[in-house]
């Protein structure tokens, strides 16, 4: 068994939103919102989501690259294993907690890789010495010792020792990234953050990084945290995936077991939307809607259920699941009051004659995706009352009627952790009450 | 002790390291420190114990006396070594790439070698020419191959043919009302220019750069309150605050430069604080910071150098509109007289400009192609200077 | 018209930049076609050309100094000898673009609808009010919900997928007969691309257009493509369809690329080498250099003539030429499409070297 080299424990990472005069804060961007995961020693876990999910805040915060709101990061590196927790419940290798001397040497184990070749080097420093400031920083003043190093470091990420004098823009994009590895690994760390690694790179040249990240992780027992937004990548290095949405983290476990049963509907969604190289499968699955929702007001209970295709209908309700995905998207909009009746007619009428009714309604329905007479009479009576509302040109009152009639649990109660097997956990309601999630072991 | 295994990256034992490395004085500075040093004693020795009339070098011998504006000059000069020339030097492969992407633009290149003659005229001439004399029976000669009407100079030097009178290389430019030399006197004019080029150039950079990047990096009220300072420098009628001074303490070079620079950094410090701010958003910057640098290191290693390339631009741009300046001033009058300038020099002939045109015609034709050459340097250099620009569009 | 004449035909298309370091021939006598209500994917790495090939269709790209030689007949008429003004009236209209950054392709000083709209009016002759409705139709068209009230919001008030869909809107008020999307989806999330390539499908349909779709990623060929083209470094490798070219891809690039993919047994280790310098390109096949079956006859000469390895499957390889032996390139069994084959990711690609 190895050791857990880095415990995250309800990281949160808030920005706050400050308006007028007098910066008064008026609320809080939540872009992380408690996530807690570990990495054993020499592992690989990959971050997935969306862009705006809270993966690359989630990294900048574990590094410490910015501080995080609250939570514990306790890095057992730089043989700091086997300490224990004080006990007044705070941890010696809690690296909110460090002081300064601890960080740099927190500095010393964990480094990071960005996203973008052409911005994380200055454009005025030659590589070799961009590699060697971080020597120069962690105090080896020895100009001829730092060089030997960086030589044979670009040697091993496969360039020469004559680049060291290059300038970055003499280098193409996957060289690059060859040289932020070398960046990330001259202080020998334990930990390596790798955010977005490949995404700007060729397919081709994707494959070449990814061997190489590889090869050194084996080569030298790293542990990686990969951020990516590209589930094909995360298949290719990672051991353990974790899937963000919206700041929390709704399912995570074993790379295969992630691709081959996922739990969690965002998970499959997210799996069904990668691009298939076979011509002879067909564009489809299940097609995810919308954008992420706002951090700063993220939905109420399970925060992926306003894009959920397993949204879970009330009880004692058993419709078309499509039908009952329209209808809470109709209930929101209408709530909103984003549904134009008068666009609807003009779309109609600019096929042919002037649109009756009962031709918007369909027209309405059509849009949303719900068929023409939903399963559940009293839910297709309170349908079409609030449609004929909204044609009346009543909408408020129309968005009233569907909200009191049409609710889902998963907006009312946040899911808990469940546990599916060992090691995988994810967080939805339609697993409540199979398996309680244990209470997070004692991470010491 | 650096044993062959010891120069592996995974075979450093740090805690063996010293952080006394984290310190270091790079060679640019020690040499600034070394050369500035002597430099100093010696303007502190000139100012407080030799009278204003004695020479600076007496006590040795010589008689070239140095005023305060000549030790901030070779101050200047001193830092465009240490931290502009030398770079260049130690890295010959971006001062190669540089000089690729520079050479494009062949009108900047003969700028360049303009204001190199303009900048060697300017230090190296005085030295080896004397000081142009009143010599008034020789006033109005014409320049070299050139003529005048015989009665137009008390006596002409050249010869005489057909009643007029031909200039000679003893004064290929000419001379002034008064006999002085024209060409003696441009050339002293270049020192003029050179120093108000090197010592605003320092001091609005200066106060540029360490107000811009504070301000960006205090942030808060703090970067407020420095902004709305610079809004009150831009919007300060200079022309108004040096009449008053003027009236006041008298009109010498050195308090143009000094007024006239103390209000123009605001633009430069605008700029590097917007630059300062784009760039701490970079990728690098944040990988710098993880690399456990700490905030001045930062600052100093990568924000400082990126920002300050883009505005030796924007200085370059400023140069030509203190030369001008100084010629307006002196052409109207306000200017020291006693200071050789171009400006003073035009001032000095458009009286006679119906007659004698080449005392005016000459300072104001270098004065010409220097503001040119400054103008097309800083374009040029927008272009050589900003290599991420070139990586992106290939 | 002949209705078998493609939409667009491309024929010896070559297009060549005066630098400061000599000639650069981005795009190197290229041919291809596409017909109306087909997609044909151009594949390549970054520098391979694909992108410059499809900015010179309507010659976007700034001449000079750039210099477009070859044909590119739209419809039967020759793009390329075109006057300007002309070729004003299809570029935009006729033949629309959409690019890979919405962010850069956007106006930040304008609402998004002022942009369409202007779009609109610059080929169309309507009222200001008939090219309101038609905009807003079209950002409802793309699926950009509550159109009307979006209209005279700014472009930073739009999510990255929201722009592209924006950029296709405005692509889309000419009703063009080709569109020519250059890396539509590069820069988006993997669910936000799966949104654009629908919706893509289902405009083609709705508009009955040809598609020339500029891509380096062979998982989203896939899913779009009717005919594939492969560049590389300014030479077309192989073409055919996309069935064909996953099944038996024949040129060992095309392999390489597809080898890339760890859906077709990439162990990793990408293409070893980098694209030739275009200003000096080798001598021979351009892929030779990096080709592992490369042998005397692939650095001499020109590039080999195109051989039909299959109906309507091209590859331009000197192993499938006169004296060549394809059996030496030739891959069996390779990928998921293969009726026969598994999807095994061990299998090599012909034998290693002997």
């Amino acid at each position: 068994m190895t050791d857990t080299l880095l415990s995250v424990r309800d990281l949160k990472k808030h920005y706050p939103i400050r308006k007028g005069l007098f910066n008064r804060k008026v609320g809080a961007a939540r872009a992380v919102d408690g996530i807690s995961f570990d990495i054993e020693e020499g592992e690989t876990l990959g971050l997935v989501g969306e862009s705006g999910c809270g993966k690359s805040t989630a990294a900048s915060s574990v590094i410490h690259l910015e501080e995080p709101t609250a939570g514990e990061v306790i890095f057992n590196g730089n043989g700091r294993q086997g300490a224990t927790r004080d006990p007044d419940g705070t941890h010696p290798n809690d690296v909110t907690e460090f002081d300064d001397d601890e960080m740099m040497e927190f500095r010393r184990g964990a480094q990071m890789i960005f996203q973008d070749p052409s911005s994380s080097f200055d454009p005025r420093v030659s590589v070799g010495n961009a590699v060697g400031e971080l020597l120069k920083v962690h105090g080896m003043s020895d100009r001829h010792r730092r060089r030997a190093i960086v030589e044979d470091l670009l040697e091993r990420v496969g360039l020469s020792a004559n680049d060291f004098d290059r300038y970055p823009h003499e280098f193409s994009g996957g060289q690059k990234q060859r040289i932020a590895l070398a960046r990330a690994l001259v202080l020998n760390p334990d930990l390596i953050i790798a955010d977005e690694p490949v995404s700007a790179l060729d397919v081709s040249i994707q494959a070449e990084i990814l061997s190489l990240i590889n090869d050194l992780q084996e080569e030298f027992g790293l542990s990686l945290l990969f951020i990516s937004h590209d589930m094909s990548v995360i298949r290719q290095v990672c051991d353990r995936v974790a899937v963000m949405y919206l700041g929390e983290i709704v399912e995570i476990g074993p790379v295969e077991e992630i691709f081959t049963d996922p739990q969690h509907p965002y998970t499959e969604a997210l799996l069904s939307s990668i691009p298939t190289p076979d011509p002879r499968a067909s564009v489809g699955g299940i097609e995810l809607k919308g954008t992420v929702p706002s951090p700063t007001n993220p939905p109420s209970g399970c925060r992926f259920h306003t894009r959920c295709h397993k949204v879970i209908q009330p009880e004692g309700l058993d419709i078309d699941q499509d039908d009952w995905r329209g209808l809470l998207n109709f209930r929101d909009k209408v709530g909103i009051d984003e549904v134009d009746v008068e666009q609807v007619r003009e779309n109609i009428a600019g096929s042919g004659t002037e649109p009756t009714d009962s031709e918007v309604r369909a027209e309405i329905r059509r849009e949303f995706d719900i068929s023409e007479t939903v399963d559940d009479p009293e839910l297709e009576r309170t349908l079409s009352e609030a449609l004929d509302l909204l044609i009346e040109g009543d909408s408020e009152r129309a968005g009233s009627v569907l909200s009191d009639a049409i609710t889902t649990p998963c907006a009312e109660r946040e899911p808990e952790q469940t546990v599916h097997a060992p090691g995988h956990e994810s967080a939805c309601l339609r697993h409540e009450g199979q398996a309680a999630a244990e209470p997070n072991p004692a991470d010491d | 002790m650096a044993t062959e295994e010891s120069e592996r990256f995974d075979k450093v034992d740090w805690n063996d390291l010293s952080r006394s490395g984290r310190f270091d004085l790079s060679i640019n500075s020690i040499g600034m420190l070394l050369t500035a040093l002597p430099l100093t004693l010696l303007g502190v020795y000139s100012t407080a114990f030799t009278g204003p009339r004695t020479a600076t070098f007496e006590f040795i011998g010589l008689e070239q006396n140095l005023e305060s504006l000549d030790f901030f000059f070779i101050f200047t000069l001193l830092l465009a070594f240490w931290y502009l020339a030398l770079p260049l030097y130690q890295n010959p492969r971006m001062t190669r790439y540089y000089w690729k992407e520079f050479k494009r633009n062949r009108p900047a290149v003969v700028s360049l070698g303009w204001l190199g003659i303009v900048f060697v005229g300017g230090l190296v001439g005085p030295l080896i020419m004397d000081p142009p004399q009143q010599q008034l029976l020789i006033g109005y000669q014409p320049p070299v191959f050139t003529s005048v009407v015989d009665t137009t100079p008390a006596t002409c030097v050249g010869d005489v043919v057909n009643g007029r009178c031909f200039g000679t290389w003893q004064h290929p430019l000419g001379t002034t009302q008064g006999g002085k030399d024209v060409f003696t006197m441009i050339v002293y004019g270049m020192t003029i220019s050179m120093q108000i080029a090197f010592i605003t150039t320092t001091i609005v950079a200066t106060i540029g750069i360490s107000f811009g990047t504070l301000s960006a990096y205090a942030g808060g009220w703090i970067d407020e309150i420095m902004m709305r300072f610079v809004d009150i420098i831009l919007s300060f009628p200079t022309f108004l605050m040096f009449l008053l001074i003027l009236y006041i303490y008298g009109a010498g070079l050195g308090m143009f430069i000094v007024v006239f620079s103390l209000f123009a950094w605001g633009g430069t410090a605008r700029y590097i604080r917007s630059k300062s701010l784009s760039i701490s958003e970079e990728e690098f910057i944040k990988a710098s910071r993880i690399s456990g640098a700490s905030t001045y290191q930062v600052i100093r290693g990568h924000v400082v150098p990126n920002a300050a390339s883009s505005i030796i631009t924007q200085l370059t741009l400023l140069i030509p509109g203190f030369l001008l300046a100084e010629a307006q001033l002196a052409f109207l009058g306000i200017g020291d007289s006693a200071v050789p300038s171009w400006g003073q020099l035009i001032s000095a002939g458009r009286s006679d400009l119906s007659f004698a045109p080449w005392i005016v015609l000459a300072p104001g034709i270098v004065l010409f192609f220097t503001i040119l050459a400054f103008n097309f340097l800083g374009d040029a250099l927008l272009d050589a200077l900003n290599p991420e620009a070139e990586a992106e569009s290939e | 018209m002949a209705d078998d004449q493609p939409l667009l035909e491309v024929e010896n298309l070559t297009t060549k930049f005066s630098t400061d370091n000599g000639t650069l021939t981005a795009v190197d006598g290229v041919d291809f076609s596409v017909n109306t209500g087909e997609t044909v994917c151009i594949v390549g790495e970054s520098g391979s050309g694909k992108t410059v090939a499809t900015e010179s269709i309507t010659k976007i790209i700034n001449t000079p100094p750039g210099e477009i030689e070859g044909t590119v007949r739209y419809k039967g008429r020759d793009l390329l000898s075109l006057p300007e003004s002309e070729l004003r009236q299809i570029r935009g209209n006729e033949i629309a673009h959409i690019f890979q950054n919405p962010q850069e392709a956007m106006n930040h000083c304008y609402t998004v609808g002022w942009q369409i709209t202007e779009a609109l009016q610059i080929h169309q002759d309507v009222s200001d009010d008939e090219a309101r409705a038609k905009a807003v139709d079209l950002m409802d068209r793309v699926g950009i919900a509550n159109a009307s009230s979006r209209f005279d919001d700014y472009p930073h008030e739009f999510s990255g997928g929201q722009k592209q869909r924006v950029m296709i809107a405005m692509a889309l008020v000419g009703d063009p007969d080709l569109l020519i999307a250059d890396e539509p989806t590069t820069a988006l999330d993997v669910t936000v691309q799966a949104q654009i390539l629908r919706l893509l499908d289902d405009l083609q349909e709705e508009f009955e257009m040809g598609v020339l779709f500029v891509t380096h990623d062979l998982g989203v060929v896939a899913e779009i493509a009717d005919r594939i083209v492969v560049m590389y470094a300014g030479k077309v490798m192989e073409r055919g369809d996309v069935l064909d070219i996953f099944d038996h891809p024949g040129h060992p690039y095309t392999q390489q690329l597809l080898e890339c993919l760890p859906e077709f047994g990439g162990t990793g280790g990408g293409i070893p080498g980098t694209l030739p310098d275009p200003h000096d390109p080798p001598d021979g096949c351009r892929f030779a250099p990096r080709c592992e079956y490369a042998e005397e006859a692939c650095r001499t000469g020109e590039q080999p003539e195109e051989i039909e390895v299959a109906p309507g499957q091209e590859v331009s390889c000197v192993h499938y030429g006169p004296g060549g032996n394809p059996s030496i390139v030739r891959s069996e069994g390779l990928g998921p499409g293969d009726d026969t084959g598994t999807v095994d990711g061990d299998s090599e690609v012909g034998p290693a070297d002997d």
